[in-house]
Protein backbone atom coordinates (compact mmCIF):
# COMPACT_ATOMS: atom_id res chain seq x y z
CA UNK A 1 0.00 0.00 0.00
CA UNK A 2 1.29 3.50 -0.76
CA UNK A 3 2.26 5.50 2.33
CA UNK A 4 -0.03 8.24 3.52
CA UNK A 5 1.71 11.53 2.57
CA UNK A 6 0.53 13.07 5.84
CA UNK A 7 2.03 10.29 7.91
CA UNK A 8 5.73 11.00 7.94
CA UNK A 9 6.33 7.98 10.19
CA UNK A 10 4.91 5.62 7.58
CA UNK A 11 7.17 2.66 6.99
CA UNK A 12 9.62 3.59 9.74
CA UNK A 13 10.86 0.77 11.94
CA UNK A 14 10.91 0.82 15.73
CA UNK A 15 12.89 3.88 16.94
CA UNK A 16 13.79 2.02 20.18
CA UNK A 17 15.94 -0.34 18.17
CA UNK A 18 19.56 0.87 18.67
CA UNK A 19 20.04 0.68 14.94
CA UNK A 20 17.27 3.21 14.50
CA UNK A 21 17.61 5.37 17.61
CA UNK A 22 17.73 9.14 17.28
CA UNK A 23 20.81 11.07 18.27
CA UNK A 24 20.88 13.70 20.99
CA UNK A 25 21.92 17.21 20.01
CA UNK A 26 25.39 16.63 21.46
CA UNK A 27 25.79 13.33 19.60
CA UNK A 28 24.60 14.96 16.39
CA UNK A 29 27.18 17.72 16.71
CA UNK A 30 29.88 15.17 17.45
CA UNK A 31 29.18 12.83 14.55
CA UNK A 32 28.64 15.58 11.97
CA UNK A 33 31.77 17.31 13.23
CA UNK A 34 33.74 14.09 13.03
CA UNK A 35 32.49 13.48 9.51
CA UNK A 36 33.49 17.02 8.50
CA UNK A 37 36.95 16.94 10.05
CA UNK A 38 37.84 13.51 8.69
CA UNK A 39 36.48 14.26 5.23
CA UNK A 40 38.32 17.57 5.06
CA UNK A 41 41.57 16.02 6.26
CA UNK A 42 41.31 13.20 3.75
CA UNK A 43 40.24 15.39 0.84
CA UNK A 44 42.93 18.03 1.32
CA UNK A 45 45.43 15.17 0.93
CA UNK A 46 43.55 13.42 -1.89
CA UNK A 47 41.44 15.78 -4.01
CA UNK A 48 39.84 12.84 -5.78
CA UNK A 49 37.67 12.37 -2.69
CA UNK A 50 36.06 15.77 -3.27
CA UNK A 51 33.17 14.70 -5.39
CA UNK A 52 29.41 14.59 -5.11
CA UNK A 53 29.29 10.84 -4.49
CA UNK A 54 31.97 10.33 -1.86
CA UNK A 55 31.15 13.50 0.12
CA UNK A 56 27.51 12.61 0.80
CA UNK A 57 28.32 8.91 1.30
CA UNK A 58 31.01 9.87 3.84
CA UNK A 59 28.56 11.88 5.92
CA UNK A 60 25.81 9.28 5.79
CA UNK A 61 28.22 6.46 6.66
CA UNK A 62 29.68 8.28 9.67
CA UNK A 63 26.31 9.41 11.03
CA UNK A 64 24.69 6.01 10.39
CA UNK A 65 27.38 3.57 11.45
CA UNK A 66 29.43 5.69 13.87
CA UNK A 67 26.81 5.72 16.65
CA UNK A 68 26.05 2.06 15.98
CA UNK A 69 29.68 1.16 16.47
CA UNK A 70 30.00 3.37 19.54
CA UNK A 71 26.88 1.79 21.06
CA UNK A 72 28.25 -1.68 20.42
CA UNK A 73 31.57 -0.79 22.02
CA UNK A 74 29.80 0.61 25.07
CA UNK A 75 27.41 -2.33 25.21
CA UNK A 76 24.35 -0.14 24.84
CA UNK A 77 23.02 -2.06 21.88
CA UNK A 78 23.06 -5.35 23.81
CA UNK A 79 21.15 -3.88 26.79
CA UNK A 80 18.38 -2.47 24.61
CA UNK A 81 18.18 -5.57 22.48
CA UNK A 82 17.96 -8.24 25.12
CA UNK A 83 18.77 -7.03 28.62
CA UNK A 84 16.49 -5.57 31.26
CA UNK A 85 17.63 -2.10 30.31
CA UNK B 1 31.14 28.04 -13.34
CA UNK B 2 29.96 27.93 -9.77
CA UNK B 3 31.11 25.38 -7.24
CA UNK B 4 29.65 25.24 -3.73
CA UNK B 5 26.92 27.69 -4.72
CA UNK B 6 25.10 24.91 -6.55
CA UNK B 7 25.07 22.77 -3.41
CA UNK B 8 23.77 25.58 -1.20
CA UNK B 9 21.18 27.02 -3.57
CA UNK B 10 19.00 23.92 -3.54
CA UNK B 11 18.31 24.46 0.18
CA UNK B 12 17.74 28.16 -0.44
CA UNK B 13 15.22 27.40 -3.18
CA UNK B 14 13.35 24.94 -0.96
CA UNK B 15 13.34 27.38 1.94
CA UNK B 16 11.94 30.23 -0.15
CA UNK B 17 9.08 28.67 -2.04
CA UNK B 18 5.85 30.60 -2.67
CA UNK B 19 3.36 30.14 0.16
CA UNK B 20 1.10 27.67 -1.62
CA UNK B 21 4.03 25.45 -2.56
CA UNK B 22 5.53 25.17 0.92
CA UNK B 23 5.92 21.52 1.89
CA UNK B 24 4.67 20.40 -1.52
CA UNK B 25 7.75 20.66 -3.75
CA UNK B 26 10.12 17.74 -4.03
CA UNK B 27 13.59 18.28 -2.59
CA UNK B 28 14.80 15.34 -4.71
CA UNK B 29 13.41 17.20 -7.73
CA UNK B 30 15.25 20.42 -6.89
CA UNK B 31 18.43 18.47 -6.27
CA UNK B 32 18.11 16.55 -9.53
CA UNK B 33 17.28 19.68 -11.53
CA UNK B 34 20.22 21.58 -10.12
CA UNK B 35 22.51 18.62 -10.71
CA UNK B 36 21.47 17.82 -14.30
CA UNK B 37 23.23 20.62 -16.26
CA UNK B 38 26.72 19.74 -15.06
CA UNK B 39 25.99 16.01 -15.02
CA UNK B 40 25.22 16.18 -18.74
CA UNK B 41 28.12 18.39 -19.74
CA UNK B 42 30.95 18.63 -17.26
CA UNK B 43 32.56 15.21 -17.61
CA UNK B 44 34.03 16.23 -20.96
CA UNK B 45 35.07 19.73 -19.83
CA UNK B 46 38.13 18.50 -17.97
CA UNK B 47 38.22 15.16 -19.78
CA UNK B 48 40.67 12.44 -18.83
CA UNK B 49 44.26 11.81 -19.76
CA UNK B 50 45.40 8.24 -20.37
CA UNK B 51 49.11 7.96 -21.03
CA UNK B 52 50.02 10.87 -23.27
CA UNK B 53 46.60 11.19 -24.79
CA UNK B 54 43.90 13.56 -23.55
CA UNK B 55 40.28 12.64 -24.05
CA UNK B 56 37.97 15.60 -23.68
CA UNK B 57 36.72 18.78 -25.29
CA UNK B 58 39.19 20.79 -27.34
CA UNK B 59 37.62 24.07 -26.15
CA UNK B 60 36.19 23.41 -22.67
CA UNK B 61 34.11 26.60 -22.30
CA UNK B 62 32.61 26.21 -25.77
CA UNK B 63 31.66 22.63 -24.99
CA UNK B 64 30.29 23.45 -21.54
CA UNK B 65 28.26 26.57 -22.31
CA UNK B 66 28.24 27.22 -26.02
CA UNK B 67 26.49 26.25 -29.22
CA UNK B 68 27.61 24.12 -30.95
CA UNK B 69 28.36 22.27 -27.74
CA UNK B 70 26.50 21.19 -24.63
CA UNK B 71 25.60 24.73 -23.63
CA UNK B 72 21.90 23.94 -24.10
CA UNK B 73 22.13 21.89 -20.89
CA UNK B 74 22.46 25.19 -19.04
CA UNK B 75 19.31 26.78 -20.45
CA UNK B 76 15.81 27.22 -19.11
CA UNK B 77 14.58 25.70 -22.35
CA UNK B 78 16.28 22.39 -21.54
CA UNK B 79 14.91 22.52 -17.99
CA UNK B 80 11.38 23.06 -19.25
CA UNK B 81 11.66 20.32 -21.90
CA UNK B 82 13.01 17.74 -19.44
CA UNK B 83 10.48 18.92 -16.85
CA UNK B 84 7.65 18.46 -19.38
CA UNK B 85 8.86 14.93 -20.18
CA UNK B 86 9.05 14.19 -16.47
CA UNK B 87 5.50 15.44 -16.06
CA UNK B 88 4.20 13.34 -18.96
CA UNK B 89 5.92 10.29 -17.52
CA UNK B 90 5.10 10.60 -13.83
CA UNK B 91 2.32 13.22 -13.55
CA UNK B 92 4.07 14.24 -10.35
CA UNK B 93 3.66 17.95 -9.63
CA UNK B 94 6.08 18.05 -6.70
CA UNK B 95 8.85 16.43 -8.72
CA UNK B 96 8.26 18.40 -11.92
CA UNK B 97 8.10 21.81 -10.26
CA UNK B 98 11.10 21.02 -8.08
CA UNK B 99 13.08 19.81 -11.06
CA UNK B 100 12.50 22.93 -13.15
CA UNK B 101 13.18 25.26 -10.21
CA UNK B 102 16.47 23.48 -9.48
CA UNK B 103 17.43 23.54 -13.16
CA UNK B 104 16.61 27.25 -13.40
CA UNK B 105 18.64 28.01 -10.26
CA UNK B 106 21.69 26.37 -11.81
CA UNK B 107 21.37 28.09 -15.19
CA UNK B 108 20.76 31.51 -13.62
CA UNK B 109 23.61 31.24 -11.11
CA UNK B 110 26.06 30.40 -13.88
CA UNK B 111 25.53 33.76 -15.62
CA UNK B 112 28.07 35.07 -13.13
CA UNK B 113 31.21 33.64 -14.69
CA UNK B 114 32.84 35.16 -17.77
CA UNK B 115 31.23 32.67 -20.18
CA UNK B 116 27.68 32.67 -18.83
CA UNK B 117 24.75 30.67 -20.18
CA UNK B 118 22.48 30.84 -23.24
CA UNK B 119 19.44 31.97 -21.32
CA UNK B 120 17.22 32.50 -24.36
CA UNK B 121 18.25 29.36 -26.26
CA UNK B 122 16.96 28.31 -28.81
CA UNK B 123 15.81 31.80 -29.83
CA UNK B 124 19.38 33.08 -29.63
CA UNK B 125 22.68 31.35 -28.96
CA UNK B 126 24.26 34.45 -27.44
CA UNK B 127 25.44 33.93 -23.88
CA UNK B 128 24.27 35.96 -20.92
CA UNK B 129 27.02 36.86 -18.49
CA UNK B 130 27.82 39.54 -15.94
CA UNK B 131 31.47 38.41 -15.89
CA UNK B 132 31.71 38.50 -12.09
CA UNK B 133 34.64 36.05 -12.12
CA UNK B 134 36.75 34.32 -14.70
CA UNK B 135 35.66 31.04 -16.22
CA UNK B 136 38.88 29.06 -15.80
CA UNK B 137 38.33 25.49 -16.99
CA UNK B 138 41.20 24.69 -19.35
CA UNK B 139 42.72 21.53 -20.77
CA UNK B 140 46.15 22.36 -19.33
CA UNK B 141 45.01 23.46 -15.88
CA UNK B 142 42.18 20.98 -15.43
CA UNK B 143 40.11 20.95 -12.28
CA UNK B 144 42.93 22.19 -10.03
CA UNK B 145 43.55 25.49 -11.80
CA UNK B 146 39.79 25.96 -12.22
CA UNK B 147 39.30 25.53 -8.47
CA UNK B 148 42.25 27.76 -7.64
CA UNK B 149 40.92 30.56 -9.85
CA UNK B 150 37.37 30.24 -8.55
CA UNK B 151 38.38 30.24 -4.89
CA UNK B 152 40.70 33.21 -5.41
CA UNK B 153 38.02 35.39 -7.00
CA UNK B 154 34.50 36.66 -6.42
CA UNK B 155 33.47 33.03 -6.99
CA UNK B 156 34.44 32.41 -3.37
CA UNK B 157 32.22 35.33 -2.38
CA UNK B 158 29.37 33.79 -4.38
CA UNK B 159 29.72 30.50 -2.50
CA UNK B 160 29.81 32.35 0.82
CA UNK B 161 26.78 34.40 -0.19
CA UNK B 162 24.70 31.25 -0.82
CA UNK B 163 26.07 29.73 2.39
CA UNK B 164 24.88 32.78 4.33
CA UNK B 165 21.47 32.62 2.62
CA UNK B 166 21.10 29.02 3.82
CA UNK B 167 22.38 29.84 7.30
CA UNK B 168 19.87 32.69 7.57
CA UNK B 169 17.27 30.03 6.72
CA UNK B 170 18.93 27.56 9.11
CA UNK B 171 15.62 25.84 9.91
CA UNK B 172 15.80 24.25 6.48
CA UNK B 173 18.54 22.00 7.89
CA UNK B 174 16.63 20.89 11.00
CA UNK B 175 14.95 17.56 11.56
CA UNK B 176 11.61 19.32 12.15
CA UNK B 177 11.79 21.05 8.77
CA UNK B 178 12.81 17.84 7.04
CA UNK B 179 9.92 15.92 8.59
CA UNK B 180 7.29 18.60 8.03
CA UNK B 181 8.33 20.19 4.73
CA UNK B 182 10.56 17.76 2.88
CA UNK B 183 9.30 14.24 3.59
CA UNK B 184 5.62 14.83 2.73
CA UNK B 185 6.47 16.04 -0.77
CA UNK B 186 8.52 12.89 -1.45
CA UNK B 187 6.66 10.47 0.82
CA UNK B 188 7.18 7.46 -1.42
CA UNK B 189 10.89 8.05 -1.86
CA UNK B 190 11.66 8.68 1.80
CA UNK B 191 9.44 5.80 2.91
CA UNK B 192 11.27 3.46 0.54
CA UNK B 193 14.67 4.62 1.79
CA UNK B 194 13.33 4.35 5.34
CA UNK B 195 12.94 0.61 4.93
CA UNK B 196 16.71 0.30 4.81
CA UNK B 197 18.07 3.33 6.60
CA UNK B 198 17.39 4.75 10.07
CA UNK B 199 16.03 8.24 10.39
CA UNK B 200 19.40 9.68 11.39
CA UNK B 201 20.86 8.35 8.13
CA UNK B 202 17.95 9.73 6.09
CA UNK B 203 18.40 13.10 7.71
CA UNK B 204 22.14 12.93 7.00
CA UNK B 205 21.30 12.11 3.40
CA UNK B 206 19.09 15.19 3.22
CA UNK B 207 21.86 17.35 4.70
CA UNK B 208 24.62 15.65 2.72
CA UNK B 209 24.64 18.06 -0.21
CA UNK B 210 25.05 20.98 2.17
CA UNK B 211 27.83 19.10 3.94
CA UNK B 212 29.56 18.37 0.67
CA UNK B 213 29.26 21.99 -0.47
CA UNK B 214 30.72 23.30 2.77
CA UNK B 215 33.60 20.83 2.73
CA UNK B 216 34.23 21.63 -0.90
CA UNK B 217 34.59 25.35 -0.18
CA UNK B 218 36.92 24.76 2.78
CA UNK B 219 39.05 22.05 1.18
CA UNK B 220 39.63 23.77 -2.16
CA UNK B 221 40.24 27.17 -0.51
CA UNK B 222 42.70 25.58 1.91
CA UNK B 223 44.53 23.84 -0.89
CA UNK B 224 44.60 26.90 -3.16
CA UNK B 225 45.86 29.34 -0.54
CA UNK B 226 47.82 27.31 1.98
CA UNK B 227 49.16 24.27 0.18
CA UNK B 228 49.61 25.01 -3.51
CA UNK B 229 52.91 26.53 -4.70
CA UNK B 230 52.03 27.88 -8.15
CA UNK B 231 54.47 29.56 -10.49
CA UNK B 232 52.82 32.68 -11.91
CA UNK B 233 54.72 34.89 -14.35
CA UNK B 234 57.88 32.97 -13.50
CA UNK B 235 57.58 33.57 -9.76
CA UNK B 236 56.87 30.76 -7.30
CA UNK B 237 54.18 31.82 -4.86
CA UNK B 238 52.91 30.69 -1.48
CA UNK B 239 49.36 29.90 -2.56
CA UNK B 240 47.38 31.40 -5.44
CA UNK B 241 46.89 35.17 -5.04
CA UNK B 242 43.42 36.42 -4.12
CA UNK B 243 41.83 38.89 -6.50
CA UNK B 244 38.34 40.11 -5.76
CA UNK B 245 38.19 42.49 -8.69
CA UNK B 246 35.50 42.06 -11.35
CA UNK B 247 36.26 39.15 -13.73
CA UNK B 248 39.26 38.21 -11.55
CA UNK B 249 41.62 36.69 -10.83
CA UNK B 250 44.12 38.64 -12.88
CA UNK B 251 46.50 35.72 -13.25
CA UNK B 252 44.26 33.71 -15.56
CA UNK B 253 42.76 34.83 -18.84
CA UNK B 254 38.97 34.97 -18.66
CA UNK B 255 37.35 32.69 -21.23
CA UNK B 256 34.43 34.17 -23.08
CA UNK B 257 31.85 33.56 -25.82
CA UNK B 258 29.76 36.06 -27.82
CA UNK B 259 27.37 37.58 -25.32
CA UNK B 260 24.62 40.14 -24.88
CA UNK B 261 25.45 43.52 -23.26
CA UNK B 262 26.08 43.05 -19.55
CA UNK B 263 23.43 45.60 -18.50
CA UNK B 264 20.75 43.35 -19.99
CA UNK B 265 21.65 40.38 -17.82
CA UNK B 266 20.25 41.39 -14.40
CA UNK B 267 17.02 42.44 -16.10
CA UNK B 268 16.85 39.20 -18.08
CA UNK B 269 17.61 37.03 -15.06
CA UNK B 270 15.02 38.80 -12.91
CA UNK B 271 12.42 38.53 -15.70
CA UNK B 272 13.08 34.82 -16.28
CA UNK B 273 13.02 34.06 -12.56
CA UNK B 274 9.75 35.95 -12.17
CA UNK B 275 8.33 34.22 -15.27
CA UNK B 276 9.26 30.78 -13.91
CA UNK B 277 7.56 31.40 -10.58
CA UNK B 278 4.57 33.05 -12.27
CA UNK B 279 4.14 30.11 -14.64
CA UNK B 280 4.21 27.59 -11.80
CA UNK B 281 1.86 29.72 -9.72
CA UNK B 282 -0.62 29.56 -12.63
CA UNK B 283 -0.03 25.88 -13.34
CA UNK B 284 0.02 24.75 -9.72
CA UNK B 285 -3.69 23.98 -9.32
CA UNK B 286 -4.24 22.52 -12.82
CA UNK B 287 -1.22 20.26 -12.31
CA UNK B 288 -2.53 19.18 -8.93
CA UNK B 289 -5.92 18.34 -10.47
CA UNK B 290 -4.31 16.36 -13.29
CA UNK B 291 -2.20 14.45 -10.78
CA UNK B 292 -5.28 13.67 -8.72
CA UNK B 293 -7.19 12.46 -11.80
CA UNK B 294 -4.33 10.16 -12.72
CA UNK B 295 -4.11 8.82 -9.15
CA UNK B 296 -7.83 8.03 -9.16
CA UNK B 297 -7.63 6.41 -12.56
CA UNK B 298 -4.79 4.15 -11.42
CA UNK B 299 -6.29 3.30 -8.04
CA UNK B 300 -7.60 -0.28 -7.73
CA UNK B 301 -11.39 -0.41 -7.81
Amino acid sequence: MAPDPDDVDAGYPDPDDPHWRQLTLRETAFWYGLAGVTYLAASVVEKGLLNWVIGPVWLVAVVWFGPLLADRLRGRGRRVDGGPG
Amino acid sequence: MSWGAHQFEIYAVHAHLPKKMIGKVSFFGIWLGDFTPDFLSKFWVYGITIGDRHYGSSIPHQWHRGWPGMGFTHTLFAGVVIGALLWLWRRNRALTVGYVLGFAAHALTDVNDSVGTMLLFPFTTENWTVRTWSYAATIEGGKYLDAAAYYSSLGLVMDLFWLVVVLFSWRVLTREYWRAQVVPADAHGWAWLGRYMPERALLALYRATFFYGLCRVIAWSTWAHLIARPVIDGVERFGYPFDFSWTGPWWIGARSLPHVPIWMVPIGVAALLAATYWAFARLWEPMGEAEERRRKARAPV
